[in-house]
């Protein structure tokens, strides 16, 4: 989007047409409000960006049906000129005109009609240019469809659209749905303002609509419209003088038959411009963020850079795209409708007043007289920003300008740089909706994106403070490596043939942006099961509504990073196993609320199944969702395990004190989360967990570490870029052996590394700094007291298994059984020699209610070759 | 008319392209249907994967698609307006009508050549009266009221005591002539007697009818005057002499000392209150009330104590012309008048005290009753229109059912609107029809009365009526038949057909809370009020409460 630079925004209101009674759509599901589907059609209008035409900004709904729209506007428009009551020189009418059809032009391009061409929506603005204004409003009310005032303005309908008629979708047999208006339409609204503007008044002012109306019908039968109409308001004179190539114009524009008009581009060609046209260069549209072609192709530095800032004033706000502004208007406490009602264009009756008598059981109302206040009143109202300058005067050049250098910790920190740490230490919630701090961000995240993927780094670091909602879905993409030519990749997928799955996802994706819009399909499976998809797509389409091919790229990226392979045909193994981890890292984080859920029988299968397949989209309300995701996609694919035992533990207190019926009862209507709590709590367990406890054989298979200089900071809490498979590394075991252990298991390397062994000789990973926030941790070893003599990790203390436990289950007191409970809290890794010795143990533990028991994966044995083993000293 | 439309739409095209490859000439066929809604990207991209075409053709493939589609699209428009203007000219749609259909809907819907409004004295006093309750003068205001109430009730008690005074001489009269009654006087006497009592009763009642009529129509154009005259001297606030009586009115307060054994007694209220969401993502949070109390107490006014009933007032008053109103549904049979059972109560309740700002009900039920006649005309005569052209025979039946009814009934499931402004809790009541059948055992969800709420719900939603108040088991009156498995059974499915009402409403209104109240009768039993109050968090989801822990 353009800066807003002198244009400023304004609002306009009307309302959807109210549904029929009782009627129902031919699936038998009630219709979509009409409000709702303009709401869907204006979407598209906000990224049609053109010079000419008016930026469209926003939409909202209010009650009743009532939709505000707001949009780029300018105070001046043509009818101030025609208010002068003077003709207009002939060279600004071909100005006007050419203008007037680049617009038109573009928005053709879009498939787009104007339809309501009038001189008050030919705005003007600082510099005398035009731009088009309600240019969407034809679109996104379906044709005029979901409206119930007819679109466009009496003396400027072309005669085909006045032989149309008015006519609503509703009276007709889909087959038989009249074409909507074309492009040629507009050149002829366009000929009768060009025509007023070159006689300095208005047409048709003395007849009423419909003698209008039958007067613009009847021009079928004359040879020359133009001589016609000028006749008709005693101007031939005018007429006379006007040059050739205006009286051209005029009568290319004023063809009757629409097959003799020209359509806008074609009229641009046209030799009566060739003065006008090398006065404009054709608009270009800037590369967007994610396309294929170089962003900086066009770009040309001169020669001396300080001419670059030769023409910045003090206006920094005004540098901002209108976009920003707007949804900065809002968080200083704009409010749209309040301004509107200021104006009285929303006025509204007392609801009493207007209450019908009497009511048919088909819902029919009798009785109540039309309510005036629901009558189209088509005034734009600007917003004035002055709220929003005064909330940001105190803001300085440099937080529209920040510097994006990586290391900012050696900068002198200004003032308001303090100011901002400060607000950044609190809750969320306030942060977002925090004027100040929400522009620093989203000044600083734009700056960041536009310099993606070369700030690739810094803008994982800003994620992980927060993500400004603005720039979330470019940031999430970018937090996602989505790069390279989207859109064509988008666009070569087959998207329209028919497959199996289609049915179920029309029903599962009913308000899906694009007709033709179908789930993108898996790169990992060719059919996709569609079942928790819709859930799955809904964020990034949401957020890149505009912009399938981004939403699908997302995806695409998604997808294997998290849920690699659960869309298979036949998932069971990968579901089954993830969901055996899960039930893991319950045991492992919270042995008491584990066991309890264990002894009623409550599995993970009975309710965490959703929660991952959809990675918990299917659980909480997008808003929630928003927030958890920014932090999920800084994780990697094992985080989601701790959201969802961060879940459990918000509801722990409730699962304790019932039973089976309850839980369930409790999970199919999931309470109140908080949801910044849960992000809290899953980063914390996200620590505590050594990373290989999470291990999954059907995880995706680490990718070969790309140039290291790009990947090393980029993983989240820790630094765990995946590490290269070892023989220290885990081993995959059967899902049987992984479902018979209550602990998770740790690899040797994570062993080694947390309890910062110094490693020799050959092994590879280099040591790494020593951080006082490692958890401590305990090694148990189980085997029996000559093995453990013989060599053991050093520091680990030597419970033989088969003298741990007396016949109550309790430990036997012993000097080393009470460092075992001293160290209760802490991560205990259980060692030894047989694999089910350590489980059971570790099981024993768990029952106990240890707190994150871990077994080591393979045994001491895996130990031996490190040569980390010690031994002690002889006793004396 | 739009017949020949359909020619012009919906066709299929084919689009031919021909390219080169080495010395090959190859053409590609592709049907096009017409208008083409997707986008020439997207099809470009299948026919690319479809055909395995090879990609040194695809920007040229890309470029031609387009054009194709643009050209062809063209021509349908200018075909399209070709026919329609013929069609014009040829007079097989007329020209006046056709413009008149533009200018209608230009003066019926937009602002602009909308024929400017005439004043209504209703909205103008609406927004006077608005204004004057959201300010100090509303205490006066309510004062006022409050001593026109009195006023009435007080003229009501002297009819009542006339009246039962009347009632006592004719009985003792009565049971003189009845002593007499084969001794001096005949059965013609007796009947002659009585027929002589009950036109005096009669003369009387009308008597104080007219007085009460003619006293509230004085006092509500007293009460209208000045209501416009202190909002007048309000505005300018020097040299009035009103601005300061209101500073002096609240001392003044008239006391009224009667308790002349029309206080109602507050009978023990049965009350629950739930806070429930409705909607799995988005979220809509409401209030539900389940309460056991008589239908018409949400309307009285009650006299015992002046505080509770000033302070209902005022939230009546303050809310009456805002946009959160408070309705309530009242089941009635199918005539529209007040002559019997709850309508007659209703009406009584609405005649103790004046109605300031609308229409005395008895006139608020003409008007309905001329509306019923109208729109039943009206639909007759379009669905004479209808069966003219389209010859249904299914609608042939449900007519000749039709024409056998009277116009002036309304159908159950119906229902008719009277406003109130005098109403101690309500502003809106909803009289919804009901027949015998509600007292069956098995009705189900498409019953009319079931569909009746739901349209009053419809209307709360498009009128800002935001507390509504139901009857949960369709009845007023327990009776024999209603046992308990009757109650459970009627009571979940008025809950269960509420909720998806409810539901349906947030995608009308965009999910504004709302308040509904069920009421159940006075005779329940106490134990059947609480098996319903435990049946409803079944039935709608109760929000979970929130549980404050200390941070840890």
């Amino acid at each position: 989007m353009f800066p807003l630079k002198d244009a400023e925004m304004g609002a306009f209101t009307f309302f959807a047409s109210a549904l029929p009674h009782d009627v129902c759509g031919s699936n038998g599901l009630p219709l979509t409000p009409n409000s709702i589907k303009i709401l869907g059609r204006f979407q598209i209008l906000k990224t049609i960006t053109h010079p000419r035409l008016c930026q469209y900004v926003d939409i909202s709904r209010g009650k009743h049906e009532r939709l505000v729209v707001v949009a780029e506007h300018c105070a001046q428009s043509l009818e101030d000129l025609l208010r002068e009551r003077k003709p207009v020189s002939y060279s600004k009418v071909l100005c006007i005109a050419f203008e007037v059809l680049q617009g038109l032009k573009y928005m053709n391009k879009h498939g787009i009609v104007h339809r309501a061409l009038s001189p008050h929506n030919i705005l003007l603005d600082q510099k005398g240019h035009i731009k088009l204004a309600k240019f969407g409003l034809y679109h996104m009310t379906g044709h005029g469809d979901d409206v119930d005032f007819p679109i466009g303005y009496p003396s400027y309908l072309a005669p085909e659209v006045i032989a149309q008629g008015i006519s609503k979708t509703s009276d007709h047999t889909p087959s038989e749905k009249p074409l909507p208006s074309g492009p040629k339409s507009d050149v002829w609204s366009l000929g009768i303002i060009l025509f007023e503007l070159c006689m300095g008044r208005k047409l048709f002012q003395s007849l009423d609509i419909s003698e209008r109306l039958k007067f613009l019908l009847t021009l079928d039968c004359v040879d020359d419209t133009v001589i016609v109409l000028a006749e008709e308001h005693g101007c031939l004179d005018i007429i006379k003088d006007l040059p050739e190539s205006v009286m051209n114009l005029l009568k290319k524009c004023l063809a009757f038959h629409s097959s003799k008009r020209p359509t806008p581009s074609e009229l641009m060609q046209d030799k009566v411009f060739s003065e006008v046209s090398p006065l404009y260069t054709p608009f270009v549209k800037p590369a967007s963020l994610f396309s294929s072609s170089l962003r900086c192709a066009d770009l040309t530095l001169p020669e001396d850079i300080s001419q670059l800032c030769k023409d910045i004033n003090n206006d920094y706000l005004a540098e901002r795209s209108i976009e920003e502004v707007y949804y900065l208007w809002c968080l200083a406490g704009g409010d749209l409708e309040k301004e509107l009602v200021n104006k009285e264009i929303i006025r509204s009756k007392p609801p009493i007043c207007t209450l019908p008598n009497l009511l048919f059981e088909d819902g029919e109302s009798c009785g109540q007289g039309r309510d005036r206040s629901s009558l189209l009143d088509d005034t734009t109202v600007m917003l004035s920003l002055c709220q929003l300058r005064n909330r940001l005067k105190d803001v300085g050049g440099e937080a529209f300008y920040p510097l994006l250098e990586d290391d900012q910790s050696n900068l002198p920190h200004s003032n308001s740089n303090n100011e901002l740490s400060a607000a950044a230490t609190l809750p969320l919630i306030i942060r977002e909706r925090d004027t100040e701090y929400q522009l620093n961000r989203i000044v600083l995240f734009d700056r960041l994106l536009k310099a993606y993927p070369y700030k690739k780094n810094q803008i994982w670091k800003e994620a992980r403070v927060d993500i400004p909602p603005l720039m979330r879905g470019l940031t999430w993409a970018a937090l996602l490596g989505v790069e390279g030519a989207i859109h064509a990749k988008y666009v070569a997928i087959d998207k329209d043939t028919p497959i199996p799955t289609d049915r179920q996802l029309k029903i599962c994706v009913p308000a899906s942006p694009a007709p033709g819009m179908q789930c993108p399909e898996t790169p990992c499976s060719s059919k996709p099961q569609p079942e928790g998809l819709d859930s799955l797509c809904a964020p990034f389409l949401y957020l890149n509504f505009n912009n399938e091919a981004l939403a699908y790229a997302c995806m695409s990226a998604f997808i294997p990073k998290y849920l690699y392979n659960f869309f298979l045909k036949d998932n069971s193994h990968v579901i089954q196993e993830y969901l055996t981890v899960f039930s893991q890292m319950i045991a492992f984080h919270d042995p008491e609320l584990s066991n309890h859920l264990n002894e009623i029988g409550f599995i993970p299968d009975l309710y965490a199944i959703p929660w991952f397949l959809t990675m918990f989209t299917h659980v909480f309300p997008l808003h929630k969702i928003f927030h958890l995701w920014d932090t999920l996609l800084l994780g990697n694919s094992s985080f989601p395990f701790c959201i969802g035992v961060a879940i459990l533990q918000q509801l722990r207190d409730r699962l304790l004190a019932n039973g089976f019926n309850e839980c369930i009862l409790l999970f199919s209507d999931l309470p109140e989360i908080d949801i910044e709590r849960c992000v809290r709590e899953s980063i914390s367990l996200f620590c505590w967990t050594p990373k290989s406890a999470t291990y999954r054989q059907h995880a995706q298979p680490p990718k070969p570490p790309p140039e290291s200089g790009v990947r090393s900071s980029t993983p989240y809490f820790t630094d765990c870029p995946e590490p290269p498979k070892t023989e220290l590394s885990r081993e995959s075991i059967s899902l049987n052996d992984l479902k018979s252990e209550v602990s998770p298991r740790i690899s040797a390397e994570d062993l080694i590394d947390l309890c910062e062994l110094t490693v020799t000789g050959h092994f590879k990973t280099p040591p790494k700094k020593t951080k006082s926030s490692k958890p401590k941790l305990l090694v148990v070893d189980i085997r029996n007291n000559e093995d453990f003599i013989r060599g053991h990790i050093s520091g680990s203390i030597n419970i033989p298994f088969g003298t741990a436990f007396t016949a109550e289950g309790e430990l036997t007191q012993a000097p080393c059984t009470t460092m075992l409970q001293n160290f209760k809290g802490k991560v205990i890794v259980i060692v030894g020699h047989v694999s089910k010795h350590m489980a059971e143990f570790a099981a024993h533990l768990v029952k106990m209610k240890y707190p994150r028991i871990c077994i080591l994966d393979g045994g001491i044995n895996k130990i031996k070759p490190t040569g980390l083993l010690t031994i002690p000293a002889p006793q004396i | 008319m739009k017949k020949y439309r359909g020619r012009f739409s919906n066709r299929e095209r084919e689009f031919v392209y021909k390219f080169k490859v080495g010395t090959q000439c190859l053409e590609l066929k592709v049907p096009l249907q017409f208008p083409v809604e997707e986008d020439a990207s997207h099809l470009h991209g299948r026919l690319m994967l479809l055909h395995n075409l090879p990609c040194f053709i695809e920007n040229d493939l890309k470029e031609a698609l387009s054009q194709f589609v643009e050209e062809e699209s063209l021509r349908d428009y200018d075909s399209d307006a070709e026919a329609s203007l013929e069609a014009v000219k040829s007079g097989e749609v007329d020209l006046h009508q056709l413009a008149s259909t533009w200018a209608k809907a230009y003066t019926e819907t937009t602002l602009e050549h909308a024929r400017p409004e005439e004043p209504s004295w209703d909205e103008d006093f609406a927004d006077v009266y608005h204004d004057l309750i959201h300010s100090p003068a509303s205490e006066t205001l309510l004062n006022l009221e409050h001593n026109y109430f009195v006023s009435i009730s007080e003229l009501i008690g002297e009819r009542d005591v006339e009246l039962k005074k009347l009632r006592e001489r004719q009985g003792i009269e009565m049971e003189k002539v009845m002593q007499e009654l084969g001794k001096s006087l005949t059965d013609q006497d007796v009947n002659s007697l009585a027929a002589q009592h009950f036109e005096c009763q009669q003369d009387l009642e009308n008597k104080w009818t007219s007085e009460l009529k003619q006293s509230t129509a004085i006092q509500k154009q007293e009460y209208q005057e000045w209501v416009i005259k202190l909002h007048r001297d309000l505005k300018n606030p020097n040299n009035s002499p009103l601005s300061e009586e209101i500073k002096v009115q609240p001392s003044q307060f008239r006391e009224s000392v009667e308790a002349n054994g029309r206080i109602y007694e507050e009978q023990r209220k049965l009350e629950e209150s739930f806070t429930i969401h409705l909607g799995a993502q988005l979220k809509t949070m409401h209030n539900l009330r389940l309460l056991r109390a008589d239908m018409l107490d949400f309307c009285k006014h009650k006299r015992n104590h002046r505080n509770g009933v000033k302070l209902h007032r005022l939230q009546t008053a303050l809310s009456l012309y805002s946009t959160s109103l408070c309705g309530l549904v009242l089941l009635v049979d199918n005539r529209i008048n007040s002559y019997s059972g709850i309508k007659r109560d209703f009406a009584t309740v609405c005649q103790e005290c004046t109605d300031f700002h609308f229409p005395r009900i008895e006139e608020q039920l003409e008007v309905v009753q001329q509306v019923v006649l109208y729109a039943r005309a009206q639909r007759r005569s379009k669905m004479k229109d209808s069966r003219d052209s389209g010859n249904q025979s299914g609608e042939r039946d449900e007519k000749a059912k039709n024409t056998d009814r009277n116009y002036l009934n309304i159908l159950p499931g119906e229902f008719y609107i009277t406003r109130h402004s005098n109403l101690s809790e309500i502003h809106v009541a909803f009289h919804l029809c009901v027949d015998d059948n509600v007292k069956s055992g098995n009705i189900t969800a498409r019953h009319p009365a079931i569909m009746g709420l739901r349209n009053i719900l419809k209307v709360c939603c498009t009128h800002d009526i935001t507390t509504v108040s139901i009857p949960l088991l369709l009845v007023h009156e327990m009776s024999e038949e209603m046992t308990i498995p009757w109650c459970l059974k009627r009571a979940e499915l008025v809950f269960k057909c509420v909720k998806g009402f409810m539901m349906e409403m947030a995608s009308w209104d965009g999910g504004i809370s709302r308040t509904v109240q069920f009421l159940v009768p006075q005779s329940i039993s106490e134990e059947m009020f609480y098996q319903l109050s435990n049946m409803l968090p079944q039935i709608f989801r109760v929000s979970s409460t929130l549980t404050l822990t200390s941070k840890h």
